[in-house]
């Protein structure tokens, strides 16, 4: 026997308050008052309100109401019965019914004073509350939020809204809320509106649920070009130092680009990415690419709006078996610079070697004395002198006993004619030289 | 059960399944956030954990076996309930625990979140009435338990208050780990 499985839920308590055309209603849980309870989590419960009109044929209208509500959108003057149970889903239970209680709705006061059209407006989590002014006179207002939680608490909160902050004595009917607003939860706003001291008017509430009612703006768009590759370069919405919008909603890019040519109409392509960097390969030369991007979210089924259009010119580009006589001529143009050089310096060195140290110019081996040392022979090859002919003159000289017999001269002369390939010994060699040069100069 | 009635259940069953895809898409992403978020301003909360409640600490176990359940409708219930009984405990007398009563309302708002959207989102009738019956719910509540006596005995004091905040610092990273593995 399992006592939760048993336990039936007993009947909530019910409060309601008639004002001005509204009934507020508060609901007080089960076992409220009790010490030891079965249903320990009052903060669970569920209520679910059913409320007529009370009249012949009475239309039952249900409704999932917090501890502390307000019913609107009533009949005036008129008298309105209501019963409440508390149900726990997660157990799989509906309580029993509250006993009915009946009302009657008071006039509305149609106060002009009271702020109405509360609308959220919301770009990349930045957030504005607008509301329109019936009266045309100033009036002073004060913006007001509740946490989401704080309606579910027993509690009666309807006093208890702080202010926000900047918002707290404006005339302006708008509302800038940014600084109260985070992912964790919604919100509820609402505008009091007074003028002096006495008056003042609570607007409806509104509901903000941050992230489905936020709007994606448009992303930042460059572009870069590369050899025949086209990058995309995005950056975020809400700015690279904001990284609220990227980190809630897992956003990915959404990119389109085509062909601008002012002739034909070009396809546009599309691709999606998750990264902030694209690339688009094998563009075409001389061709105007242009470009724009859009944040989603797939999560959230929300798109943001597209980014500024952003174009760029990709180069003229050369044919291949051009590019490859270019390579092919300048590698040519290099082996000749470099090889030329080398070849040649290589060939002096070979000649050099082969000069000294294996000469081609051999002696004839029939010389003699070939190979003797150097500097033997006192015989220098002269040049053949030109010898005319000549003739002896007779010594004009006559000196008493040193008469010069000539005859032998001419012999001499004659002899002098083979003079370099005889070799004599050094005494007459002496005398013979002394000879020569004598008549040498007679000649 | 004749055919048609089958036919019925069927249908109901998957159009329920395509609605609350249609709208929970978003869930498993903002679930991993709010509990990434809750972690984060549990420790901002308050500081670090006072050396003269350690003397005072208790065990109180959670039960791991919850976390081992199959069918992904059925943990998406079961991690309502953890997030339902976290918020109950948090709603409490804090005075004592003196934490910074911003982060704590940020706390309360995003576990709210969860557990409206986990409740919108889910498959109600057909999984509730499953896992109202499942008995790991039984030792689940057991242990919430323990800590709302621990802290009703205590009278909501700090030592109280610092020891139930680890313990559900603790809780919230199984699910963390947990939803993780889901995910995978």
């Amino acid at each position: 026997m399992v006592p939760e499985h048993l336990a039936q839920i007993g009947p909530p308590g019910l409060e309601l308050q008639s004002t001005d055309g509204v009934i507020k209603v508060k609901v007080s849980p089960p076992e409220a008052n009790q010490r030891n309870k079965m249903w320990i989590d009052d903060l669970s419960f569920k209520y679910n309100l059913v409320f007529w009109e009370n009249s012949s044929h009475p239309q039952l209208q249900s409704k999932n109401i917090f501890p502390v509500d307000t019913i609107d959108d009533l009949a005036e003057d008129s008298t309105y019965c209501f019963k409440v149970q508390a149900n726990l889903p997660l157990e799989a239970k509906q309580g029993f019914f509250s006993p009915v209680s009946c009302v009657k709705t008071t006039q509305k006061a149609n106060d002009l004073l009271c702020a109405t059209n509360l609308s959220v407006v919301a770009l990349n989590m930045k957030f504005h509350l607008l509301w329109n002014n019936q009266e045309e006179q100033e009036v002073n207002y004060n913006v007001q939020y509740l946490y989401g939680f704080q309606k579910m608490l027993n509690d009666d909160y309807s006093d208890k809204w702080p202010s926000v902050p900047g918002c707290e004595n404006i005339t302006s009917t708008c509302c800038n809320f940014s600084s109260i607003i985070t992912n964790m939860g919604f919100y509820y706003l609402r505008v009091q509106a007074s003028k002096g001291h006495n008056k003042s008017c609570l607007s409806r509430e509104i509901k903000v649920d941050p992230l489905r009612t936020n709007g994606i703006g448009p992303p930042g768009v460059r572009l870069d070009l590369s050899d025949t590759l086209l990058h995309i370069l995005i950056s975020p919405p809400g700015g690279p130092e904001d990284q609220v919008m990227r980190d809630n909603y897992d956003l990915s890019y959404r990119i389109l680009y085509w062909k601008n040519s002012s002739d034909k109409e070009e396809e546009v392509k599309q691709k999606e990415v998750k990264q902030t960097i694209a690339t688009v390969a094998d563009v075409s030369p001389s061709t105007l690419y242009c470009v724009k991007v859009q944040a989603f979210s797939e999560a959230y089924n929300k798109s943001g709006a597209y980014s500024q259009q952003e174009c760029i010119h990709t180069p003229a580009g050369t044919p291949l078996p051009l590019i490859i006589f270019g390579i092919f001529m300048g590698a040519l143009l290099v082996v000749l610079l470099v090889a030329t050089p080398f070849v040649f310096v290589l060939y002096q060195a070979y000649t050099k070697i082969k000069y000294v140290f294996f000469p081609s110019c051999q002696p004839p081996l029939n010389i003699e004395g070939f190979g003797a040392e150097p500097f033997s022979s006192p015989y220098l090859s002269a040049a053949e002198e030109p010898v005319e002919n000549c003739c002896v003159i007779e010594s004009m000289i006559t000196e008493e006993g040193n008469q010069i017999d000539f005859t032998d001269y001419k012999h001499s002369k004659h002899s002098s004619r083979d003079s370099g390939n005889y070799s004599n010994d050094n005494n007459s060699s002496e005398s013979k030289g002394s000879k020569e040069t004598l008549e040498k100069e007679i000649v | 059960m004749n055919a048609f009635g089958l036919i019925q259940i069927c249908l109901i069953l998957s159009s329920s399944t395509i609605i609350s895809s249609l709208q929970c898409n978003h869930l498993p992403l903002q679930q991993s956030k709010v509990i990434e978020n809750s972690l984060r301003l549990l420790d901002k909360m308050g500081k670090k954990f006072p050396q003269q409640c350690l003397k005072e600490k208790m065990s109180f176990r959670f039960p791991t076996q919850v976390l081992q359940l199959r069918q992904k409708e059925t943990v998406g219930v079961a991690i309502e309930e953890i997030f339902q009984h976290i918020f109950y405990i948090f709603s409490q007398n804090l005075t004592l625990a003196a934490w910074d009563g911003k982060a704590l309302d940020q706390f309360q708002n995003g576990l709210y979140l969860q557990i409206e959207q986990l409740e919108a989102c889910v498959i109600k009738k057909y999984t509730q009435h499953l896992w109202s019956k499942e008995v790991r719910r039984l030792k689940l509540k057991k242990y919430f338990q323990k800590i709302d006596c621990f802290l009703k005995d205590k009278q909501h004091d700090l030592c109280s208050w610092e020891i139930s905040r680890a313990e559900m610092r603790r809780c919230l990273q199984l699910i963390d780990k947990m939803t993780r593995k889901l995910k995978n």
